[in-house]
């Protein structure tokens, strides 16, 4: 079981480490501001949330979850405030005369 | 973890270098707060989570609030870099003579350091079991003192240099669910940091620091409470950090004949009535030092 849990862990990591890692590629090649937010506030959630997953899976204790889980929240919503405020003054300027 | 710690240290170098090198501030700003970040990993790396915690929550978090409040007042950078090549020759070579110092310094002592040893020993006396709380609120509560002084009197300059209110701008409607999230969770985090303290990571600093970044996202939201009677109040909670310290310093005298020594057996109960005291302080002076004092009409 608590090998079982540990495998489920370690592959839940791996999957939120690609998610990361598409992100950074997409920081990195992406031609503009708004699709670069759009890679970043995505993916990075979601691979961080796997990542958080994984590492609760692989320490097996549901008192590790709890502040994972607080981890995740916070920063999810914390990026998709960001995430809007920025692109919320880029639309701004280019809207302004 | 030595290919972990190598990648780190890179990371660190390059952040420290883009903050210094980077022609736009708010870009070498954002590079001064990754370094941050990485510094308090690396302090986490030397088994010291207690000062990971406060170069996370200040060094990071409140200064970059701060660099980014003074860049937006200062403007853009104009003009070339500052001293060329001879200069930053002359910085190497100090910075390399530091290090090289440092290092001579830490690798000539040998024996084990007989300060964890000391503290160690004394724990029990201290009514708190997180050594570093031991050493920051009982056994070298004079430093912590000072340390309050120096804020108080940075929050006292603030107030005599009076500079203009920041007046956020409307950040549209995100942000107030977002603080809605954040400010309570803070004030939760805040208290558990401070209650932790005795007994493990935390303490005054970061709960303080925690706290700040909570009524921050309060004013930024523009739902902060902004008139001049409440700044005055946040002004009197930032300095009375200081006077309840001093007042238990002395209280202490009284009691035991010995200056900040606690009452042998309520050890635990002063220290966190101070630390308790001392993380609103700490809170209300951060906020005052980014929003400033509200300006007198006469000036």
């Amino acid at each position: 079981m608590s090998a079982a849990l540990f495998g489920l862990g370690l592959v839940l990591m791996s999957l939120g480490i690609v998610f990361l890692f598409v992100a950074a590629l997409g920081l990195w090649r992406l031609p503009d501001l708004l699709s670069r937010l759009h890679v970043l506030t995505k993916a990075d959630t979601a691979g961080l949330a796997l990542v958080a997953l994984g590492a609760a899976c692989v320490s097996g204790s549901l008192a590790a979850l709890l502040p994972l889980l607080l981890c995740v929240v916070l920063v999810a919503i914390s990026g998709a405030t960001i995430g809007h405020l920025v692109a919320r003054s880029v639309t701004r300027r280019e809207t302004a005369p | 973890m030595i290919a972990f710690d190598i990648v780190l240290t890179l990371g660190l170098l390059a952040c420290a270098a883009m903050a210094l090198t980077l022609r736009d501030r708010t870009a070498s700003i954002a590079a001064f707060v990754v370094a941050g970040l990485l510094i308090a990993l690396s302090w986490v790396r030397l088994a010291a989570p207690d000062v990971a915690l406060a170069e996370a929550a200040i060094g990071a978090g409140v200064t970059g609030a701060l660099f980014l409040r003074s860049a937006r007042r200062i403007g853009p950078i104009t003009g070339g870099p500052v001293g060329g090549m001879s200069a930053s020759i002359a910085a190497a070579l100090g910075a390399g003579g530091l290090s090289a110092a440092l290092f001579w310094a830490f690798a000539g002592t040998s024996g084990p350091v007989p300060y964890p040893p000391l503290v160690a020993a004394n724990l029990e006396a201290s009514g708190v079991t997180n050594p570093v709380t031991a050493v920051l609120l009982n056994f070298r509560a004079w430093d912590t003192l000072l340390e309050i002084a120096v804020l108080a009197v940075a929050l006292a300059l603030v107030v005599m240099l009076g500079p203009a209110p920041v007046v956020p701008r409307a950040l549209g409607e995100l942000v107030l669910p977002f603080a809605r999230i954040v400010v309570p969770l803070a004030i939760l985090v805040a208290g558990h940091l401070l209650w932790q303290g005795a007994t493990a990571p935390g303490g005054a600093f970061q709960a303080g620091a925690v706290l700040a970044g909570g009524m921050l996202a309060l004013v930024l939201a523009g739902i902060g409470p902004a008139g001049e009677r409440i700044v005055r109040g946040a002004l009197l909670l930032g300095l009375a950090g200081l006077a309840v310290f001093v007042g238990a310093a002395l209280a202490a005298e009284g009691l035991t004949g010995r200056f900040l020594g606690y009452p042998a057996g309520a050890e635990k109960a002063w220290i966190i009535a101070i630390e308790a005291s001392l993380t609103l302080s700490i809170a209300a002076t951060l906020c005052l030092l980014f929003t400033g004092p509200v300006r007198r009409p006469h000036q």
